[in-house]
């Protein structure tokens, strides 16, 4: 976030300047996200090159040619067009002839403005995400744990303590002035002495002791039992905050938040299975196979993504598959856990229902690791099914619905109404 | 009007026997099993306050102990390289052909992440139409036998393939005589593979054998019209079928065809009330005689004296001479004039069959099928069947051969003698003198235990493989999982073992472009994904019939007179078990019969004469002795039904399965007593003493478990009343639960009639009793194998069963009504009639389980379901005392990592049979059928994501998908125009127990059998006299 509005203030300031026009911008950076950031970032290189000064490498005229039609710029034998095409392993660029000339002008707008902002910042979050994996792994867990060796509660044990010698001081003195009382006026103090047998605490612990280590043990067990009860409900099988270390230090701040990559590129069967499903190895090598980050690691492929290549076979020196290697599956640790008895279908809810997933989720595009965000309960289901409105507008199956609402003067039903919270919805 | 037939569930009801009443009373037979446990030495009752303590403070730690552990770590591991085809969640389906018999029928195989889940039904299929037999249901379960051969053996050790395929070629290159045994083949290229074999070994020989064999049949056809085939029946073309012995709709060579045909003819409506004619002359009592309008029970050997007594009346009326040396016999009723009669008038459009495994019965057969000009259309040589291929005759001296020492190699392929030939001791006497013996079994069976290789075949559902079960009709089968173990496909053996090494794949594909495709213009591809591909059907030929019944008579009266006042064995195939190649199938072992309802057992049905005569009471032990050899201490069962002086035997018993007790053998192998009479392998024994053997083992059976009080459960008409009265025996019973508007009192508010409301409609007139479906519930819903222990103290798991009652008839001769004086009425146990009903949860809108649930377990859902919700449940059993069907059933144990049921759940493979969609349920809570809410749901989600409204269809639940009969129609009964609210408009409909008025969602439709007269009470000739036998409840009538 920092960044971008970092890079927005820059725009502002360089746009005041008067360089380039602002609409231009905001309308390049539309362009941009839409058709290249999957190849293509400004500073990285990607599967395509880096974007970053190229008003400066390449003329307007020449990069409208070849962002309309890369191949055909190949074909006319232009050298540079044909050493970029053999420098990045004959990955065609695929033809944009739907983008107007004002359009391309708009995205060279845009790649100027971000050229001009400055790079550390972007660089700083990569190298972090890649050094940083372990202590980034056990921060969410640390506040949970933490209640006993931290300030506060160090403080009220100091305070406890301290009453308690005040309280053992108080008695002391309480008993000494008793005494000189006693001895001082010994008749007055044998007329006010009561009589021992009417305190309450005789006729509990003494005349019916069972009565009164029953009740005692009574109120134990009464905010035993709450805080058991409390402890139950919210603690045990509730793993909200749930953010084991991967085998790959994988970030979806670095993919969902700043590549912006949509997550049904990796989870492409949210939209049409129960199951959103973790994407084999082949998925990642789509990108991963140009994307080493050889740069950040002099000249090696980085660690992390080596361990696909590991996986899949894949040879990063001779950019090849190893014929007939072992492949070795990638054992990811499951964070959402349902329990058997229920059944859940990301279709329904991403496809039919159409919600974020991070509604469900969590802002996972800045999780480094990701973490269970909700608690998963049946509660936490049965309060979103209580509150959404079924989308009825544009899916076939509900017109009937739709058409007997309207009869009734009602235009929307949320999903508990419609049978959403009928136990064989989710358990069968 | 009520119809007068009082249905019965068994004889213990009949007789009303002081046990039976005092285990009627109770809902669970047993009490808690406490003694159990208290008795266990280590758990003494009388704890003190210290083991109290030690016991509260253990819980109280173990609590705090798991509360405080993290739960366990999951791992999720995707596909390094994802298949495209697969979508982890969604099912996929493969068209594939079933390969548990030899009918081949088209199939789809559901798979899940790469592993078969269920079969169902082929829809497409023109010949099969989508119904699947329970046998081919239960073959999924074969898949994930953890007891399957894991490699090669050689000499009983295991070994590399290499190395027995180098030993098996050496064998066979020296061999100078080689056999090839095995089941019926009907794949093209298995054929193909056994010819290219034969051309590297000149010397072999192909020798088919069934164990349940119908040569006679074939070679009948063979002399009498020179077509040595099994031809093709049109049932559905048939509209008087008469039946000897032959369990068309159970068991008789390709059931599921035929009952899609039979019950094709059997769908009534008001406007065309048009049914087929059905009589059936048996031996036993068979689910095909419990479907026909009128059953005859006869002897096995008045069989053929009956035949030849149908053909003379038949040329009587043809004016075609008659079968000389002939006597007149009739049976009660004039029923022979009668069935000649129909037959003759229905001539062209009729047809007669035989299941007896009898050269001159089947001659007569023929001889009477042409008569009535049969041939060319309801039996139809053009387009013949390859189904059950086996010849006795060709066995038999397979066998003496190898007894003389003439055989030197042999491979057993899909076929296993040593536990189902007639001769085991000269079997394996012959087989100690072969050289080289291979067997392709996948399990270590009688046969492949003898031998020494052991070369296991890929299970069907693992292997590339074609069928052509009826020419012109081609099936495919294609693998649906990579081999489980290192198991080779037989076609790759036989290719192996030529010198070819072609796999499967090519070798088939180059079969079918070369030999099969080119026949209809077909191509590979679409053959694959259609699972079938079909040469338009020839057009049937009519044959002359040139074979001579001059030497039918004398043998047929001689064993009638022989036998008259003997008592006579039928060996039958059951409908779970049939040969018994799959008797380790724990699916089919806990298949109820639909007759006896016994599972885990065969026994011996004696009829209740003879019973009676030799002082037999149900679950005694007895010996039978034959000529040929005994079979001692099979527990008896009083069969209603079975004709008088009989018992009929099962085979496919006699296994060592895996049981509650570890191995044991179940049942006892009948084979044994099967004997090779005129060069067919004959299933009737005559002379045969029956006696008591002492002791006593009793029957696990699932029927007498839920009491029904003599009321109207089941409701029948005769065709004559539907038509004239297309609600006969269906008018209204609630008169007096009505209010002032004519409407049914209830308690409850009535529902919106919104959204979905699921609904069911079971035409009893085409349930045949089956079981198909009560094994695809099993099979989708993950219901658990108790065991024969548990079904014994009325534990079943079934979520689905199909209750049958028997109806007797009175002295009289009337249908016995009277609760009061049944016992004393009824002399006649034979002529009995048999109804099915199928009853899974009924969904009541009003359920009764529903209000008595303390922690709202059970509760209604918009959609009209009784929803069952597992984890809230706590195990009181009071819905289940509350339910007025009986549907629902409690999980007395944790049935699966239990070493008391060690069936399939008790081990990783058999648990890839679970369908992921349906939880496995734990101890102590109650279970029952959903409706299949998860396909429900399924069909709802694709419509949605699909952006469009459900279509009547999308959803089917898995007992209506599989039923061979279409007897089960499921749907939406808020949708005007679906198969189901049409229905409900039929005037048959009716709710079981209406008077309850707890609205069920499942619909019955009346049965009608097509008889004279009437069946309903106080109607028609055939009542008027015997007012007194009106039923007790007598209902007000409404017109």
């Amino acid at each position: 976030m920092r960044i971008k509005r970092l890079a927005l203030s820059l725009t502002l300031i360089l746009s005041s300047f008067g360089f380039i026009k602002a609409q231009d911008v905001a309308a390049g950076e539309k362009v941009f996200k839409a058709n290249c950031i999957a190849c293509h970032a400004i500073n990285d290189k990607v599967v395509g090159p880096a974007l970053k000064d190229v008003e400066k490498r390449r003329d307007e005229a020449w990069l409208i040619k070849w962002i309309k039609n890369s191949q055909e710029v190949i074909s006319s034998g232009d050298a540079y067009a044909v050493e970029l095409f053999n420098k990045y392993n004959k990955a065609p660029m695929p033809p944009f002839a739907s983008l107007s000339d004002g359009d391309i002008k708009s995205l060279l707008a845009y790649v100027k403005k971000e050229s001009e902002t400055p790079a550390a910042a972007p660089t700083a979050s990569a190298s972090s995400t890649a050094s940083g994996t372990t202590s980034a792994t056990q921060a969410p867990a640390a506040p949970q744990d933490s209640f006993y060796n931290n300030y506060t509660f160090m403080a009220l044990l100091l305070m406890a303590v301290i009453l308690l010698v005040v309280v053992i001081v108080l008695n002391r003195i309480k008993g000494i002035v008793e005494n000189l009382y006693k001895t001082k006026f010994p008749e007055e103090a044998a007329a006010n002495e009561v009589d021992p047998r009417t305190t309450i605490s005789y006729k509990l612990f003494k005349k019916h002791p069972v009565v009164g280590v029953l009740s005692v043990l009574t109120i134990v067990m009464v905010v035993l039992a709450g805080y058991g009860f409390n402890y139950g409900n919210t603690e045990v099988g509730v793993q909200k905050g749930y953010a084991p270390t991967q085998p790959i230090a994988y970030s979806h701040e670095l993919h969902a938040g700043k590549y912006q990559i949509n997550c049904q590129y990796c989870h492409s069967t949210a939209s049409k299975s129960k199951q959103a499903s973790i994407p084999g190895a082949n998925t990642c090598m789509n990108c991963h196979m140009h994307v080493t980050a050889k740069d950040k690691y002099n000249g090696q492929v980085s660690p992390e993504i080596q361990k696909i290549y590991t996986a899949i076979g894949w040879d990063a020196e001779k950019r090849e598959y190893i014929p007939n290697y072992e492949k070795k599956p990638i054992k990811w640790i499951r964070i959402h856990n349902l329990p058997d008895h229920v059944y859940f279908n990301h279709s329904q809810h991403v496809k039919v229902g159409k919600i974020e997933c991070q509604k469900c989720h969590g802002e996972i595009q800045t999780m480094k690791v990701v973490a269970q965000n909700a608690t998963l309960q049946m509660g936490w289901c049965i309060d979103c099914h209580r509150q959404t409105n079924i989308d009825l507008q544009g899916n076939k199956y509900y017109e009937k619905l739709h058409a007997e609402l309207k009869k009734e003067g009602r235009s929307d039903i949320t999903v508990a109404k419609n049978g959403g919270m009928e136990c064989s919805k989710c358990h069968y | 009007m009520d119809n007068k037939n009082k249905y019965w569930k068994g004889l213990e009801q009949l007789n009303n026997s002081p046990e039976f009443v005092q285990t009627k009373r109770n809902e669970f037979s047993e009490g808690l099993p406490l003694d159990e446990v208290i008795n266990e030495k280590d758990f003494e009752l009388s704890s003190n306050r210290r083991d109290f303590l030690k016991f509260f403070g253990f819980s109280v730690s173990a609590v705090a102990l798991a509360a405080c552990n993290n739960a366990p770590i999951k791992n999720a591991i995707p596909y390094v390289v994802k298949p495209e085809e697969i979508t982890p969640g969604i099912p996929n389906y493969y068209a594939s052909s079933c390969g548990a018999c030899s009918a081949g029928c088209s199939i789809l195989v559901k798979t899940r992440e790469g592993r078969p889940v269920k079969i169902e039904g082929n829809e497409d299929s023109p010949v099969f139409k989508g119904g699947v037999c329970a046998s081919g249901h239960a073959s999924l379960l074969n898949l994930y036998d953890i007891e399957r051969l894991k490699n090669a053996f050689v000499g009983g050790k295991e070994s590399s393939w290499d190395t027995l395929d180098k030993e098996v070629k050496a064998g066979l290159a020296a061999a100078k005589n080689i056999r090839i045994v095995s089941g019926t083949v009907n794949s093209p290229s298995i054929k193909k593979a056994i010819a290219d074999f034969t051309t590297k070994y000149p010397s072999t020989k192909h020798v088919v054998y069934e164990p349940i064999s119908i040569s006679a049949l074939i070679e009948a056809n063979k002399q009498a019209f020179g077509k040595a085939a099994v031809p093709g029946y049109r049932f559905d073309k048939a509209k008087v079928i008469v039946g000897f012995n032959c369990d068309f709709l159970g068991t008789w060579i390709s059931p599921v065809e035929y009952t899609k045909q039979y019950s094709s003819n059997r769908r009534l409506t008001k406007e065309n009330p048009v049914m087929s004619r059905h009589i059936q002359y048996e031996s036993l009592l068979t689910i095909t005689g419990s479907s026909a309008d009128i059953r005859m029970p006869v002897k096995p050997s008045e069989e053929g004296a009956i035949l030849i007594s149908l053909y003379n009346k038949i040329a009587a009326l043809a004016g075609a001479p008659a079968i000389s040396g002939a006597q007149n016999m009739e049976k009660a009723g004039n029923m022979i004039e009668t069935t000649a009669k129909e037959l003759w008038a229905a001539k062209g459009a009729s047809l007669v069959v035989c299941g007896t495994n009898n050269l001159d019965n089947q001659l007569i057969v023929n001889a009477i099928n042409t008569l009535l000009g049969n041939i060319g259309t309801t039996v139809d040589f053009d387009n013949y069947s390859n189904q059950k291929a086996g010849s006795d005759a060709e066995f038999a001296t397979f066998v003496s051969e190898m007894n003389s020492g003439a055989v030197d190699a042999v491979i057993f392929y899909n076929s296993n003698p040593a536990y189902s030939y007639a001769d085991s001791k000269a079997f394996e006497s012959g087989l100690k003198k072969v050289q080289l013996s291979v067997s392709t079994s996948s399990t270590w069976d009688e046969t492949s235990k003898m031998v020494k290789y052991a070369a296991p075949d890929s299970h069907y559902l693992e292997s590339w493989g074609d069928m052509e079960p009826k020419a012109g009709y081609f099936g495919l089968i294609q693998p649906t999982i990579s081999t489980v173990f290192k198991t080779r496909m037989a076609l790759e053996s036989f290719l192996k073992w030529s010198d070819n090494n072609t796999d499967a794949y090519t070798y088939i594909q180059n079969n079918w472009k070369s030999a099969i495709l080119p026949l209809a213009n077909g191509e590979w591809n679409k053959s694959l994904h259609d699972g079938y591909f079909m040469v338009a059907e020839k057009a049937a030929q009519t044959y002359s019939n040139s074979a001579s019944l001059a030497n039918v008579t004398n043998a047929a009266y001689q064993n009638y007179t022989a036998n008259k006042d003997k008592v006579e064995v039928t060996l039958y195939s059951s409908v779970a078990l049939r040969d018994g190649a799959d008797a380790n199938n724990p699916w089919l072992q806990e298949l109820p019969d639909p007759i006896s309802s016994v599972v885990w057992d065969n026994y011996v049905a004696i009829s209740k004469n003879l019973a009676d005569k030799l002082g037999i009471e149900d679950n005694d032990l007895v010996n039978i002795k034959t000529k040929k050899g005994s079979i001692d201490g099979l527990p008896a069962l009083i069969q209603p039904g079975q004709p008088n002086n009989t018992a009929s035997v099962a085979l496919g018993y006699g296994r060592m399965v895996k049981g509650n007790t570890g191995k044991e053998m179940v049942g006892k192998n009948a084979f044994g007593l099967t004997a090779l009479v005129n060069g067919q392998i004959s299933y009737t024994l005559g002379d045969v003493t029956i006696e008591k053997a002492g002791g006593n083992r009793e029957l696990a059976r699932t029927q007498t478990h839920h009491y029904i009080e003599g009321r109207a459960i089941i409701k029948e008409a005769s065709l004559s009343d539907y038509i004239k009265d297309p609600l006969a025996a269906n008018h209204d019973h609630h008169g007096n639960l009505r209010d002032k508007d004519g409407k049914l009192i209830t308690l409850w508010e009535e529902r919106d009639a919104k959204g979905h409301k699921w609904g069911m409609v079971v035409d009893l007139n085409a349930c045949t009793g089956c079981g198909s479906c009560v094994v695809s519930c099993s099979a989708e819903n993950n219901v658990p194998v108790v065991g024969r222990q548990e079904v014994l103290v009325r534990r079943e798991m079934h979520w689905m069963r199909i209750d049958r009652y028997y109806s007797f008839k009175n002295k009289e001769g009337q249908t016995s009504t009277k609760e009061k004086d049944i016992h004393k009425n009824v002399t006649d146990f034979e002529n009995i009639k048999v109804a099915f009903q199928p009853v899974m949860c009924q969904q009541c809108g009003h359920a009764p389980c529903e209000s008595v649930c303390p922690v709202l377990a059970t509760v209604h859902s918009s959609e009209g379901l009784n929803q069952m919700t597992y984890n809230r449940c706590v195990g009181t059993r009071y819905c289940a005392n509350n339910c007025p069907y009986k549907v629902r059933r409690f999980n007395w144990f944790r049935y699966n990592d239990n070493e008391k049921f060690d069936f399939h759940f008790n081990n990783d493979l058999g648990k890839m049979v679970i369908n992921p969609d349906v939880t496995v349920r734990t101890r102590g809570v109650m279970e029952k059928c959903t409706f299949c809410v998860q396909r429900i749901q399924a069909g709802k989600l694709k419509a949605k994501t699909e952006n469009r409204e459900i279509k009547d269809g999308d959803i089917k639940t898995a007992c209506q998908q599989s039923c061979p009969a279409n007897a089960i129609v499921f749907g939406d009964m808020f949708d005007a125009n679906s198969e189901v609210s049409k229905l409900l408009k039929n005037e048959r409909g009716y709710h079981m127990l209406e008077e309850l008025n707890v609205q069920p969602s499942v619909n019955y439709l009346t049965k009608i059998r097509n008889v004279e007269g009437t069946l309903l009470e106080g109607d028609g000739h055939a009542t008027a006299k015997h007012e007194e036998h009106k039923a007790e409840e007598t209902h007000t009538e409404h017109h």
